[in-house]
């Protein structure tokens, strides 16, 4: 990897530079949160945003995508050729966290067996442009391996004060950080105060919130807990917390008409597990069909099932659904309950 | 058109109701006639006062079922239409008619003292829903319907469809908005509890959920009342707010 370093008052060059040919998508202020949006200039970017309502998957999985189109006349099969339209995009300021998303997403959809002209299309023509946070009250990425990124990104920023250290991960970001910067190699005063940012985040993150060891193990361990029974009696079946997770990427196909009955699309929307009907099949059974199974299963492949299949975790510790479930059910409710059983079995 | 044989015979029935359901489905011009050039609408009660015809097909009901005749009436439709439509608040939940299911013994003295008119006495029936009168086969939802929604589903009826309603309730349409929650600004919202489907129009427009879709067989009514105490709102607007739509879906829910 390399790295160079520029200075903070060259950022807004560098936004320019990728607006000539691309739409740059970047953190705003929306309403009391914030939001992932095209921006115009630079002046609307929150460089130092917490964290967003919603994750940046909606530009690689967009909560509804046309597939193709179709008549119910005519001869043939019925299609309609339909040319997908992309966006070449920058996705500026993503936190490491949302970054090891991605990636994450990339795992399942990278799949050679169910390949995804869609997705692909979409990740293939975008740029990713990430930046260094600061750990909220909600944030347990340190927890899931999931606070520091190392690929899955053209740039990287890092806050060294008047400064960023740039780690760069490709050759189309360099050529453009070249000539819209003046980017210059790291000195050991830099190295320093990268070293001190890091340290700075990793000191930052909320003690509150339990660092279990073997998470996966202990998943199994308890999967037959009562304490599932209790999360899964609250959930209010909304699925907010898909919806704003940036690593929930289930998805059902809908064919939708138009009023005519004559032409119609094929479109892909998102699903949610935590969805009462989203296990259910033809001749009726469900098979989660009560809020524990659900609430469980969802929690089971964020800290459990996705490790077994691709050596990580899938949540990446990002808080939105803690701040999202107005329920109180979250993958830190289940660090907690494993603290208690630990503390439970020490008594 | 020559040959109507395999057209589907339709008509479009009010009950109690405000008849704004039937007018929203004029409001879509642009598409009227599209959807009209795919059925035979026999019978509109709005539009036109020719009498019910003998064969239908598919019948859309619009309103409760607040008296007898109209008990009667929804259960004749049921025995002769293969498909019944129930479309908006008042047909799916008993929605505003539906608040005077509450304590109805005794309602008519309130308002007539004590001597009740015959004619009030004969016609006096606890307000219901369609669906607890007779079997409905597809629910256009909310107050009034998305005409958009009604010529969707009436395509689904024609001829079959791989989407399927979804019980699960708004909060989750409105994070797709990229909507905050009104809770967190201790504003009362029904969304918690209110079946998805809509698209969480309202508070996408900045308003609060008044639970028009109707509650979610799902809905853990109990967990949003103690989600509305945790945000400052008061557990007794949270039900009464309830009411106006859900009077009767609330039922044992009622604290």
């Amino acid at each position: 990897m390399l790295y160079r370093v520029i200075n903070a008052d060259e950022l807004p060059a560098l936004i320019e530079a990728f607006m000539k040919d691309y739409e740059v998508v970047a953190p705003v202020a929306k309403g009391k949160s914030f939001a992932f949006e095209p921006i115009a200039s630079f002046d609307e970017i929150v460089l130092d945003y917490p964290t967003t309502l919603t994750s940046l998957k909606k530009y690689y999985l967009p909560p509804k995508e046309t597939l193709f189109e179709f008549n119910t006349g005519g001869g043939g099969d019925g299609i309609e050729p339909y040319e997908m339209s992309v966006k070449p995009r920058v996705l500026f300021g993503a936190h490491a966290c949302d970054i090891n998303a991605l990636n994450n997403l990339n795992l399942v959809f990278d799949d050679s067996r169910y390949p995804d002209p869609y997705y692909d299309a979409h990740r293939k023509a975008t740029m990713i442009v990430g930046i260094s946070c600061s750990p909220t009250s909600t944030c347990f990425c340190h927890l899931l391996e999931s606070d520091e990124v190392r690929s899955g990104y053209d740039l990287f920023l890092t806050d060294i004060g008047d400064r960023y250290f740039v780690s760069i991960g490709s050759v189309e970001a360099a050529n453009i950080l070249e000539a819209a910067c003046d980017p210059r190699e790291a000195d050991d005063e830099d190295r320093s105060s990268f070293r001190k940012a890091t340290r700075a985040r990793q000191e930052a993150f909320d003690e509150g919130i339990p660092h279990i060891q073997e998470i996966p193990m202990l998943m199994d361990a308890f999967h037959s807990d009562e304490f599932w029974d209790e999360l899964g009696g609250r959930c209010l079946s909304c699925t907010a917390c898909s919806s704003v997770c940036p690593t929930c990427y289930c998805f059902d196909i809908v064919d939708v008409l138009d009023p005519s009955g004559a032409t119609g699309r094929r479109d892909r929307v998102w699903d949610a597990c935590t969805s009462p009907q989203f296990a259910l099949v033809t001749g009726g059974h469900n098979f989660r069909s009560s809020t524990k199974e659900r609430v469980r299963h969802r929690m089971y492949h964020k800290l459990n099932g996705f490790n077994s299949q691709h050596g990580r975790y899938l949540c990446v510790g990002c808080g939105r659904c803690v701040r999202a479930c107005k329920a109180d059910i979250s993958p830190i409710e289940v660090l907690r309950f494993f603290e208690k059983k630990g503390a439970d079995d020490a008594e | 058109m020559t040959d109507t044989a395999n057209i589907p015979r339709v008509v479009l029935v009010g009950l109690a109701s405000c008849f704004g359901c039937q007018i929203n489905i004029t409001n879509v011009e642009k598409h009227l006639m599209d959807v009209l050039g795919q059925i035979d609408m026999r019978y509109w009660q709005l539009t036109s006062s020719d009498p019910m015809p003998e064969d239908i097909d598919v019948a859309v009901i619009e309103g409760a079922v607040t008296t007898e005749e109209a008990k009667r009436t929804v259960e004749d439709l049921r025995s002769r239409a293969g498909v019944v439509m129930t479309i908006g608040a008042c047909a799916n939940t008993a929605g505003i008619p539906g608040i005077a299911s509450r304590a109805y013994d005794g309602r008519q003295h309130e308002v007539y003292g004590e001597h009740v008119p015959a004619l009030v006495e004969d016609i006096a029936f606890v307000p219901q829903a369609v669906h607890d009168v007779v079997e409905v086969d597809y629910e256009v939802p909310c107050c009034p319907i998305d005409p958009m929604d009604f010529v969707k589903t009436l395509q689904n009826a024609l001829y079959g469809s791989n989407v399927y309603r979804h019980s699960s309730t708004l909060c989750g349409e409105c994070k797709r908005n990229e909507r905050g929650c009104f809770f967190g600004r201790e504003t009362l919202c029904l969304g918690l509890v209110t079946r998805s489907g809509c698209g969480a129009r309202c508070p996408n427009l900045g308003r609060p959920c008044n639970g028009c879709a109707g509650l979610s067989p799902d809905a853990n009514v109990e967990s949003a009342r103690h989600a509305a105490e945790k945000s400052n709102i008061d557990v007794r607007a949270f039900d009464s707010a309830l009411e106006i739509f859900n009077m009767i879906g609330m039922g044992e829910q009622r604290v």
